[in-house]
């Protein structure tokens, strides 16, 4: 019996293996769900609050100047949903008109009001009629292009809202554009300055970038190291090189524990031009402060500790920080004098008989370059050119001119082989060292040039031909200066005079407003301010030292002449005798007045 | 064995199919059961069988235990392995999601598709090409029609996430599930790990998929060579089983191979010693038991001879005193009336003694002639009815001394057989002399019974009888029924040895039966061809009037015949049908 019963047992056994066996050790087809761990919970909505929203359609209740002018600002923001926002301002049965682009082919027409609106109440509706000034096409990317529209004036109709289903006011026969006027871009945009290296690599440019408020701080790094990987904006394209082709963001950027982190693609990659790319972002990035880790392709790359350091350490472009005050004051270089500012010894040593008429220092390095205009006894000017250490002497003139307007000089030229430009009878010319004055052709630009001023970095010029204003990027193609196309700067002064760069991304430009004036303006003419609405005057002569982030305490600062008066800024006033701090060699009487002030740093 | 094919009458096909199957079956079950008995009787007799059998089966399940929790252990390594890599992945996974989604707070905002897709393609490692296989998805269950789920690949995972799994990511846990699918052109096993990503606006889910072949190729592997190991040692163990057996069984059948001739009386017979192990130390063992019997028979022969020849010699040796003794005795005898009475009755004593002494002598020679192989069969034909009237005659004179009455129930025709009329005379003799001396005055039955082959002849008495056991005993040399009894009375004790052996002499049987206060009977059958084999007598042993012990088999009223069975136990059977009535 035992035996059968363990024989049986072993049967069973063998069986049940046998079964098992091939099935019961090999990775199952399907489990079942297992509970690992208890996932992170959402973090409750800490959402940022949008207060850089622009006002929505029915915040303007029933005043028509309100709605209009909300209606203006209704497309600010990001732009994938600005369509859906100008939208809630239109007659849900004249929607449709508004024709919706996609993607990067959203633009904003960004006006400037000529005008009060004129809002005409009718029958039926109340009219409206806007005159304006095209400014630009606010695109996807945040560039400011030049405007594509011509319209002068806009046209729509006020709904004056009797329906029952809401209240408020809605736009009829609306403009087949999103509109938005320039106080809302200053409302509800930030301006941005991003760098991108010259063609060199010896300098960084700075570019401008519209940002709109809305969004969330976090975000900012990563839409401008998206800037930054699509180019500079088109005028400036000439002046600058871009980043490798195929460079990408992957994702966002990530901030953690104030460490910011940026994943590139970036082909063609070497230690080179991370680094460039490093100090790129530092600048184009100026509110971080703490570690900035660069990563390709997930691997880490760069670790910048602290930002501020690396921007310390590696300067956009090389600037004094200490601009000195001089006039041409009785035909000679002199030095001005102001309260609390460094005033120095004239660098340039002329002889009594170069009457100076205007005159353009520049440092580079320990040389100094300079430019004199002078006036010769046959009633021509010419361009007397110097460089070496200071003092230098005005050795080679130039061939005589009828005119030459004030010379600048290029800072982002090589030491050895400096370059400046001057407008000379109309023309615009480039001369060197050896004061030889070649033509410079300019693309988009009609109408005799009469003035021309350098940015700091010394890659982009504001030029005035046929009374307007234009920049253009500075190309060293072939080793010679060159400019790019030319962008217009729509301002609303006209019949400009003179122009300086204020800022990175500003200029300063005299015209006239009905009455001559002196307004800044940003680099796309967007952004307009009038810094005086009468200057009594025509203004001849125009310079600023420029705001700029390289030096940490820099303030923007204005002389001009007009009407043979020397005036400077903060406060606006008359350059007077007793601030000219007269050389000895100098001693004849104290008649006349400074005239044509400058900066030398 | 039931309904055969073969009955007439209408038979339905029905019927003939379900004969056919059952014929069938009954085939099948038959050949089966054949092969069953073939199978037992193996497993029985071999022992070799037996122990490669018992060790194929011990070894396949320790092995095949083994194998088991070999492979389980690899399997579940490799699985372990690869749920720590993925869940490793899928924390990082969420925690740059959650990172990169962060800067969405509402879940409509245009950038937030392009960061999730951005998010799964840097996730599964941005190059399509070079993620094995992995697919990593960011699905939004909350928010269908608002955000778009997004896969590094574009195959259709979703039927890869189960349900339940949806429901427990859904439920704010990270957990797994291993599924079977099919998302590139082959149909593999997955490791679907899940996650919930929060988010400012809500929870997303994020998914990794990863494809288990190589673990699976693995496990497979590990299997395929543990299995083949395991059948391979398997088979190395029977084979060493059989081997090892083998060794043991051989020397143990050549053994009992030689066991069988020395019964058989070849004594000579040894076996063959190999070595000096144990097998070597059972061979001498048994070499040396096989010598030691072989010398004691000798020797019990030899002694056994030497007594018979001695009996012989003495009986041999006093024959011939006697005969002088019997002379004078005879003369004395012939004389003793001249003597006076006291002298006469010791002369009819010396006569009576001497005649006893003589038929001792007479028996013992015989039986040392039985002893000593020397006794002939003289068979002739003879017809045993005169035979066993000439006996009857000769005993009327005790008989009618003893007051016994004889008589014969005997065929009226004559009983031929092929017998030795002397010894058949003998033990007739005896077998009623003995029935008329313990017949204490009841009739003594004498019958004869006839076959095809065999005669028979029983002598029925009616005395004391026989206790249990004692049917054999009358059949040793000078027993006695009860040893206190002198033997005063006629017989010299070893009558009834002679009559077996005479019995035997004939290939006969010799039996007897006896009940106390029941008498006995006696029962000679004889083949009635000298020389042919003896399977059944025609009269029964026990005798019709007989009370058994037990009433079983008397209840059927018919009559019994018991006769030797196998093995010799008694055998009781239906007396046979055709037997030869014995008119009275």
């Amino acid at each position: 019996m035992i035996r059968r019963a363990s024989r049986a047992v072993a049967v069973l056994l063998v069986g049940t293996l046998l079964l098992t066996g091939p099935t019961g050790c090999g990775i199952p087809n399907e489990s079942e769900v297992q509970v690992d761990e208890r996932g992170p919970s959402v973090v409750a909505g800490s959402s940022s609050l949008r207060s850089a929203e622009p006002p929505n359609r029915t915040a303007a209740g029933t005043d028509p100047d309100a709605f209009v002018r909300n209606f203006l600002s209704a497309a600010a923001g990001e732009p994938d949903r600005a369509y859906q926002r100008v939208k809630q301002f239109i007659d849900p049965l004249e929607r449709d008109r508004l024709q919706e682009k996609q993607g990067s082919e959203i633009g904003l027409t960004v006006v400037r009001l000529r005008d009060e609106p004129v809002i005409t109440a009718d029958v039926e509706s109340t009219k409206v009629r806007l005159v304006v000034q095209q400014i630009g096409l606010l695109r996807a990317n945040g560039t400011l292009v030049p405007p594509v529209a011509t319209e002068t004036e806009y046209r729509f109709e006020l709904d004056t809202g009797e329906r029952e289903e809401s209240n408020g006011l809605y736009v009829r026969n609306p403009p087949n554009v999103l509109l938005l006027s320039d106080s809302a871009l200053r409302e509800f945009y930030q301006a941005e300055t991003i760098y991108f290296w010259n063609s060199a690599r010896t300098r960084l440019v700075p570019d401008q970038r519209y940002l709109p408020l809305s969004v969330p701080a976090e975000r900012r790094v990563t839409d401008v190291v998206r800037w930054l990987t699509a180019g500079p904006s088109d005028w400036l394209g000439p002046g600058v090189s871009r980043l490798p082709d195929g460079t990408n963001l992957i994702n966002n950027a990530t901030e953690s524990d104030g460490r910011w982190e940026v994943n590139l693609e970036m082909p063609g990659e070497n230690d080179q031009r991370l680094d460039q790319l490093a100090t790129q972002l530092a600048w184009s990035l100026p509110e971080l402060q703490g570690p900035l880790e660069l990563k390709s392709r997930n691997q880490t790359r760069r670790v910048i500790d602290s930002l501020r350091e690396h921007r310390l350490a590696n300067l956009a472009y090389p600037i004094s920080d200490s601009p000195q005050r001089f006039c041409v004051y009785e035909g000679t270089i002199q030095p001005l004098a102001f309260a609390g500012e460094p005033s120095g010894t004239v660098p340039v040593v002329t002889t009594a008989s170069q009457q100076v008429v205007s005159a353009a220092l520049a440092r580079a390095g320990d040389r100094v370059l300079a430019a004199v205009v002078l006036a010769g006894a046959d009633g021509r000017q010419r361009l007397g050119v110097g460089g070496g250490p200071d003092p230098v002497r005005i050795a080679i003139t130039s061939a005589p001119y009828d005119a030459i307007g004030r010379p600048v000089w290029l800072r982002s030229a090589e030491p050895h082989r400096p370059y400046g430009l001057v407008v000379a009878d109309g023309g615009l010319y480039r001369f060197g060292a050896d004061a030889q004055m070649e033509p410079v052709p300019l693309l988009n630009a009609e109408g005799p040039v009469t003035a021309v001023a350098a940015a700091l970095d010394g890659h982009r010029v504001a030029v005035i031909a046929g009374g307007a204003l234009y920049v253009a990027a500075v190309n060293m193609d072939g080793g010679q200066v060159g400019l790019g196309p030319a962008r217009r700067v729509p301002v609303s002064l006209t019949d400009l005079s003179a122009v300086d760069w204020s800022g990175e991304n500003t200029l300063v430009v005299a015209g006239s407003g009905g009455r001559p004036a002196v307004h800044q303006t940003s680099v796309d003419g967007a952004l307009e301010t009038p810094l005086n609405s009468d200057v009594g005057a025509r203004v001849t002569h125009l310079a600023a030292y420029p705001v700029n982030p390289v030096v940490s305490i820099s303030i923007g600062t204005l002389m001009y002449e007009a009407n043979g008066v020397a005036y400077r800024s903060n406060p606006f006033e008359r350059i007077k005798q007793e601030q000219v701090l007269l050389t000895p060699q100098s001693g004849t009487g104290q008649q006349g007045n400074p005239t044509a002030p400058f900066f030398f740093h | 064995m039931t309904t055969s094919p073969t009955v007439t009458g209408p038979s339905p096909s029905p019927s003939r199919r379900r004969d056919a199957v059952r014929e069938l079956w009954h085939g099948l079950s038959g050949r089966f059961a054949h092969l069953a008995g073939r199978v037992h009787r193996t497993w029985r007799r071999s022992l070799q069988v037996r122990v490669v059998t018992i060790t194929l089966v011990v070894s396949s399940l320790l092995v095949g235990g083994f194998a088991y929790l070999i492979a389980d252990k690899i399997t579940s390594i490799l699985l372990e392995n690869a749920k720590t890599d993925v869940l490793l992945r899928l924390q990082n996974g969420r925690e740059y999601s959650a990172k990169q989604l962060s800067f969405y707070s509402t879940p409509q905002e245009a950038q937030l598709q392009e960061t999730i897709e951005g998010t799964v393609n840097y996730l599964a490692g941005g190059d399509p090409q070079q993620t094995n296989g992995v697919v990593v998805a960011l699905t939004a269950d909350r928010y269908t029609g608002i955000i778009e789920p997004r896969s590094s690949s574009d195959v259709a995972y979703r039927p890869l996430i189960s349900k339940e799994l949806r429901d427990a990511v859904a439920d704010g846990n990270v957990a797994h599930q291993i599924r079977t699918g099919r998302l590139t052109d082959q149909r593999s096993k997955y490791l679907v790990y899940g996650s919930p990503v929060p988010t400012k606006f809500g929870q997303l889910e994020l998914y990794y998929l990863v494809p288990l072949d190589r673990q699976d190729a693995t496990a497979a592997d590990a299997r395929a060579t543990v299995v083949a190991t395991g059948v391979a040692l398997v088979l190395l163990l029977g084979l060493l089983a059989a081997l090892v057996t083998r060794l043991v069984v051989s020397p143990v059948r050549v053994a009992a191979r030689t066991a069988q001739r020395l019964s058989a009386g070849l004594l000579d017979q040894r076996m063959v010693v190999n070595g000096e192990d144990d097998l070597a130390l059972l061979a001498a063992s048994f070499n040396q038991m096989a010598t030691n019997l072989q010398r004691q028979i000798l020797r019990l022969e030899e002694m056994s001879r030497l007594q018979r020849r001695f009996t012989s010699d003495v009986s041999h040796e006093l024959r011939t005193p006697l005969t002088t003794v019997r002379m004078a005795a005879d003369l004395i005898f012939a004389e003793r009336d001249e003597f006076d009475p006291a002298v006469a009755r010791s002369a009819e004593l010396l006569q009576a003694e001497l005649d006893r002494f003589e038929e001792l002598l007479t028996d013992l020679l015989e039986i040392s002639r039985f002893d000593a192989g020397f006794a002939m069969l003289d068979a002739e034909p003879t017809d045993l009815v005169p035979m066993v009237h000439r006996v009857v005659d000769r005993l009327a004179g005790l008989a009618e001394r003893a007051g016994v009455t004889i008589e014969l129930d005997l065929p009226s025709t004559p009983v031929i057989a092929e017998v030795d009329p002397r010894r058949v005379d003998r033990v007739l003799r005896n077998l009623v002399g003995n029935a008329v001396e313990h017949g204490e005055g009841r009739p003594v039955l004498i019958t004869l019974g006839i076959d095809q082959t065999t005669v028979a002849i029983t002598v029925r008495d009616h005395g004391v009888g026989l206790k249990p056991g004692e049917e054999k005993l009358v059949f040793n040399r000078f027993w006695r029924a009860d040893p206190s009894r002198a033997r005063q009375t006629g017989g010299t004790g070893l009558g009834l040895s002679i009559s077996v052996e005479d019995a035997r002499l004939h290939g006969g049987w010799l039996e007897a039966w006896g009940a106390p206060g029941q008498g006995a009977q006696f029962r000679l059958t004889l083949p009635a061809r000298a020389g042919d084999r003896l399977t059944t007598s025609p009269l029964r042993l026990v005798p019709a009037d007989a009370t058994l012990p037990f009433g079983g088999p008397r209840d059927g009223g018919g009559p019994l015949a018991i006769g030797p069975g196998p093995d010799g136990a008694l055998a009781i059977d239906p007396a046979p049908v055709d037997r030869a009535e014995v008119p009275s």
